[in-house]
């Protein structure tokens, strides 16, 4: 019989921001850039292991530092 | 009238002199200290590449300005703003008063922080 495989969910390493920053700024561009693939696409929250609080900042963010072309909307596109 | 607390990114043409770039945002603000807000902070960051082409320009000079003004004047601000030719861009956001005291300074150049509501 086949072992029930339970797969214990990895508890993602704190969300690296946690670390100091409480209020994502769009300006910090250099932050926001762990958030976006090289594409330039959002990460998913999967990904990231950030809070829905926090990754709804991220997304808002992003898309404010987009508009200001912090940061690209797609980035090297083959 | 109640006044908020703003700040302002804009990108300016990257072809002007550097030096007149402060004169002209003070000309460009008038508006504000005309209409009874202030002019709480003039950050300027400089020449920095654009992510992307604007105007078919790949460079721009940055600047972020804290406010304070009504709500219309704020509006007024970004419309001039808009009309003018050496503007490649602009961003008006609310400051959120106990967040923008209390945020630390950020990796870049300005601390403060921004929300669109």
């Amino acid at each position: 019989m086949a072992k029930a495989v339970v797969r214990k969910p990895k508890k993602k390493s704190n969300p690296l921001k946690s670390a100091k920053i409480d209020v994502v700024d769009y300006k910090d561009s250099a932050l926001l850039r762990k958030f976006i693939s090289d594409r330039g696409k959002i990460r998913a929250r999967r990904v990231t292991g950030v809070s829905v609080q926090e990754q709804r900042q991220i997304a808002r963010a992003v898309k404010n530092a987009r508009e200001m072309a912090l940061l690209p909307y797609s980035s090297s596109a083959r | 009238m109640s006044l908020r607390q703003y700040e302002l990114m804009i990108i300016l043409d990257p072809e002007i002199e550097e030096r007149t770039v402060a004169p002209s945002l003070d000309k460009y603000l008038t508006v504000v200290t005309t209409e009874g807000g202030s002019v709480d902070k003039v950050d300027i960051w400089g020449r920095r590449r654009l992510a992307y082409e604007i105007k078919k320009k790949s460079e721009g000079i940055y600047a972020v300005i804290d406010f304070t003004a009504s709500p219309a004047t704020a509006k007024e601000l970004d419309r001039q703003l808009g009309l003018n030719e050496v503007v490649l861009r602009t961003k008006v956001l609310r400051r959120e008063e106990s967040k923008a005291a209390a945020a630390p300074a950020v990796a870049a150049e300005a601390p403060a922080e921004a929300d669109a509501s």
